[in-house]
Order: C-alpha cells, then structure tokens, then sequence
C-alpha cells in the first residue's frame, strides 16, 4: 500500500525526469557536460562551471551513511508521525542527499554505513510516486 | 558571484577600515515582551514593528546623546516586512533627507552603509532592525515555508522525505560531529549552558535561568539529537545603531566603536557537503582573514566574540572556524572555561540568539559597543580592543571586526 507523503514541492520545474526515473527504479542525478559536476538538488545551471549543459543520468545508487536526525516536532501533522528518522547519504558518485532509512533506524545507524538505494511506493496530492530511500548495503 | 540576494557590501579593502563609528545604540525591552507575549494577560496586543522601531530609535539616539535632527538617513531592515519609509520617518517624528529599505538580516546593511558614509551619500545614519516573528506565530519548518521564499537547495524541496526544518541542518551537523569526534550531546550541552550563564548576568535577556547538565539531557530534543536548549529563540523586538563618520564621531558624546574590518563567503556548491562535511570551515577561514587584513589585525589581537548562535553545534564551528581553537576541539575548549569571562575568548557575553534575544545577527551588535566602550559591568571583559561578529548561516558567513576607536 502506498505511503502518504508530504507533496513533492518540485514536480515540474525541471524535476519531472528525477521523478520519472524514480518510477522506473532508476536514481537519476544532473550531470554536466562540461566539467562533470554532479550537483544535487536540481540546478538550471552548473553551479561548479556555470554551464546549461546538464542532462540526468543514472547513478549507482550505492553510499555510504554521512549523517542522520530524528524529527521530534510534527511539522507535517498526521502526515509524517514523529518521530521520523532522516538521513544524509554521500552517494558513491559525489552528492550528498537527504533521505529516509529503509530496513535500519537511526540508532543502528553508523557513520560511513555503506547503504544502497530502494525505491518505496508513495501518494502525495499530486499522485502516485516512488521515494527513493536507503537501505544496508 | 551569483546574486545571494543579500544587502551588497564594499569590498574589504584597508582603507575602508576604521572610517566610520557606531555612535550609539537602541534595543527593545526582549526579556519583558516576551514574557508578556507567553502569558498574553487580558487586553495584550502583539507589539507592532512601528513602536517597536520608535523604542529602539529613541534609546539609541539618547544613548549617543544627539539631537536627533542630525540623522540625514534612515535605513530600514526587515526580514518579513514592515512600515514603508515614509511612514516610520513620521512615526519616529523625524526629517532625514534620506529614507529607505536597505536589507534584512545583519551584517550586509553595515558594512554598506559604511560605504555610503565614506562616499559621502550620507552623513548620520541611523539603521533599524524590526521583527515580530514570536507573535505572528512564525515557525521555521514544516510547510509554513513556501517554494517561492527559499532557493533550490533549501528545505522545502525535501517535504517528500519529511526533512524541513532549520534546526534539522543543524542537527546533521551535530550528529557527524559526534560520530567524528568522538563527542556527545552531554559533551555540547555545555556550550548552550555556558551562554545561558552569561545571559543570568543580562537584565534583558529572554532566558537567564541557568541549567545543568543534567536538566539539558532531560529538556526535550528538537530535531534528535539537539535539544531545546541547543536552539536560538523566536521572539520579537527592533534595534537601532546610530552610525556615522569616524571623524564626526570624535566629537560625539560617547566614546566611538569603529567599523575595522568585514568580509563574507558563501557556500557556491555542494551545499550539504560542505555544510555538514565542513561546516563551513572554507569559508569562515576565507572570510575571517580577509576581514581581519582589512583591520590589520590577526585573530590573536580579537578578545571578545559574538557569533551567530542559531544552534550550539554552529557556535562550535565558528569558535573553530575563525581559528580560536583547532578543528573538533571546540566542544572541550569552552568545556576548559575558554569561552567564557576570563577565557581565551568571551564568546556570546550577553547571551546570543540562544539565550538574550533572536534578531538575527543585530542582537548582539549593542553588546559588542557596550564592550568596547567599557559599558560591560558584571561582564566586561578586561583590557579589550577589538570584537568579532560573525553571522553565519547555513550556507554564507559575514564576519565584521569592531575596534575601540581612539
């Protein structure tokens, strides 16, 4: 059964392929095509070289646990019952993204715990969707 | 650079140092509103901005003893809006030739006008900061932040996964400080319980009453693992700083606190990186030398800090940052009593945002003159000449170097 989220505040705005890769399974990150950055969140322009010339590609999915926290204050009402855990992963490929623990809380939770990632089935008001989390690896 | 969308500042070149003075100071009366605010007794109104301004103006042009007739410019600072110009000239029964908005959060607007006075544009200004974040309810997470407000990088874009929150930055931070050090929430408890012990020593601080280690691991957390106590205050008030040229300062009533040095640094890329990775070790190093050269100074003549104090972790990085103690060793420097009345480096004297007030980076201006000027009573620090300032966000640091003018 899908998962009730807090909505996606970017759908649209350049995001729709990180969103559709999602769907296909697939974690898909900015690359550019000028010097190679891979900047996280979504940007219009390379903010290593300036460059437009960013086109989404795939990444390993795989890294490794660079920090976590616990939300104790219920910002999202019923939406996200606290506590929550959240985590920092440093993907194999160089950005760092925030995500949630699948299969492990925060308190088994070790730094440079190599993690992978999986994708779980949500619903926010705009529908349906995969999350990507992160799970042992 | 890209546009950060903050108030532009000269650049830090030495002879911009030292050419302009804070000539008097003004602030709200913190601890009183708040309480009032807390308990919202029959008939209790929310203070507006406007009044809050007049306070902050009328205490800070007694405190320079001027006439207030000599203030040509009126510079206004709000971070969520407030009276136009025109409307507070008259508010404050004033005729400045010059009025108008010029920023928000601190650091930015000072170093700016001190631009303007050395070119001549203006002569005596007087800058006001006002905020009523306390009682319009203002949180600073959650969905209450709108797509349209924040950059790309900030916290509404990860709603999916529930992270958005301020105080969650710092959290992250915090937990990889811990796993990386070796240290504990018990272990930074002791920062926020040392600034609460500086702020038992000010009348108008929000928070005086001092805790323990124990009542710390005890107080609820806010975002695991930082607790209440780790985190600044909300709450409402105005400050007012009367600035003009150092020459015309020399023959003001008060004895001059000159402007020395400023700088500032921004995180460019990998935001989360160098935030939680480095704590923005990069650039508080940049921007710290770079206005300390501007002063001709080194960290070592620095005796007396206020730093920006959102979160304890974030006073850690910036004691480390600015050089006052080597990287992961901020935590047992003010543990050793360094950070305190008789320490390597008084640091948050009054309080900070954590314990005496939250106005974002202009609180703890008027401590820094009272300083200087020796006004410090139970807490002056002894034989000093130069206080830092640094506000320092989750992804840009603007430090400013203050000196006793002479």
């Amino acid at each position: 059964m899908a998962e009730k989220r807090p909505p996606r505040a970017m759908v649209g705005a350049g995001n729709e392929e990180f969103w559709q890769g999602c769907d296909n399974g697939e974690l898909l990150i900015q690359k550019c095509g000028k010097c190679g950055h891979r900047p996280w969140p979504v940007v219009q322009q390379c903010e290593q070289c300036g460059s437009d010339a960013l086109t989404f590609e795939a990444v390993s999915g795989n890294g490794k646990l660079a920090s976590w926290c616990t939300f104790e204050r219920p910002y999202y009402g019923d939406l996200m019952p606290v506590p929550y855990d959240t985590i920092l992963v440093e993907l194999d490929e160089g950005p760092w993204f925030i995500s949630n623990p699948k299969g492990f809380a925060n308190t088994e939770a070790e730094l440079g715990m190599p993690v992978k990632v999986a994708f779980l089935d949500c619903e926010d008001s705009h529908g349906a969707f995969k999350l990507p989390v992160f799970e042992r690896a | 650079m890209a546009d950060h969308g903050m108030t532009p500042m000269p650049p830090s070149l030495r002879e911009y140092s030292r050419k302009a003075s804070i000539v008097g100071v003004g602030e709200t009366d913190y601890a009183r509103d708040y309480a009032a605010e807390r308990k919202r007794p029959e008939g209790w109104e929310p203070p507006i901005i406007d009044d809050l301004c007049k306070l902050a103006f009328d205490r800070a042009v007694a405190d320079a003893g001027i006439d207030p007739g000599e203030i040509d410019a009126l510079a206004l600072h709000y971070t969520f809006g407030g009276p136009e110009p025109d409307e507070m000239v008259r508010h404050l029964g004033i005729a400045p030739e010059k009025a108008w908005v010029n920023g928000h959060i601190f650091a930015g607007p000072l170093p700016n006008i001190v631009g303007r006075i050395i070119s001549g544009e203006v002569k005596t200004v007087a800058m006001l900061f006002g905020i009523g974040n306390r009682s319009s309810g203002r949180q600073f997470g959650g969905n209450t932040y709108s797509a349209g407000m924040a950059g790309p990088a900030s916290y509404y874009y990860f709603h999916p996964w529930g992270w958005s929150s301020q105080a969650a930055h710092w959290a992250m931070m915090a937990q990889r400080y811990f796993a990386k050090f070796g240290k504990r929430e018990e272990d930074l408890g002791h920062v926020p319980m040392i600034v609460r012990q500086h702020a038992s020593t000010n009348d108008n601080a929000i928070m005086q009453k001092p805790f323990t280690i124990d009542e710390y691991m005890a107080s609820r957390y806010i975002v695991r693992p930082l607790h209440l106590y780790d985190i600044c205050l909300v709450n409402d008030g105005a400050v007012c700083l009367i600035v003009t040229s150092a020459e015309r300062a020399r023959d003001m009533p008060k004895a001059p606190v000159d402007i020395a040095g400023w700088s500032e640094s921004y995180i460019e890329q990998d935001k989360f990186r160098v935030m939680v990775e480095e704590r923005l070790r990069p650039q508080i190093q940049a921007a710290g030398n770079e206005a300390l050269a501007m002063a001709g100074l080194s960290v070592g003549d620095i005796g007396h800090f206020e730093g920006y104090d959102v979160a304890s972790i974030h006073l850690v990085n910036q004691i480390e940052g600015f050089g006052f103690t080597p990287d992961g060793t901020g935590i047992d420097f003010a543990i050793d009593g360094q950070i305190t009345l008789g320490g390597r480096i008084p640091t948050n004297i009054a309080g900070g945002n954590m314990s005496a007030n939250y106005m974002q980076g202009w609180g703890q201006v008027p401590e820094i003159v009272r300083q200087l000027r020796g006004e410090g009573g139970a807490r002056q620090i002894a034989g000093l000449n130069a206080s830092l300032s640094a506000m320092t966000q989750t992804d840009c640091v603007h430090p400013v170097i203050y000196t006793k003018g002479e």
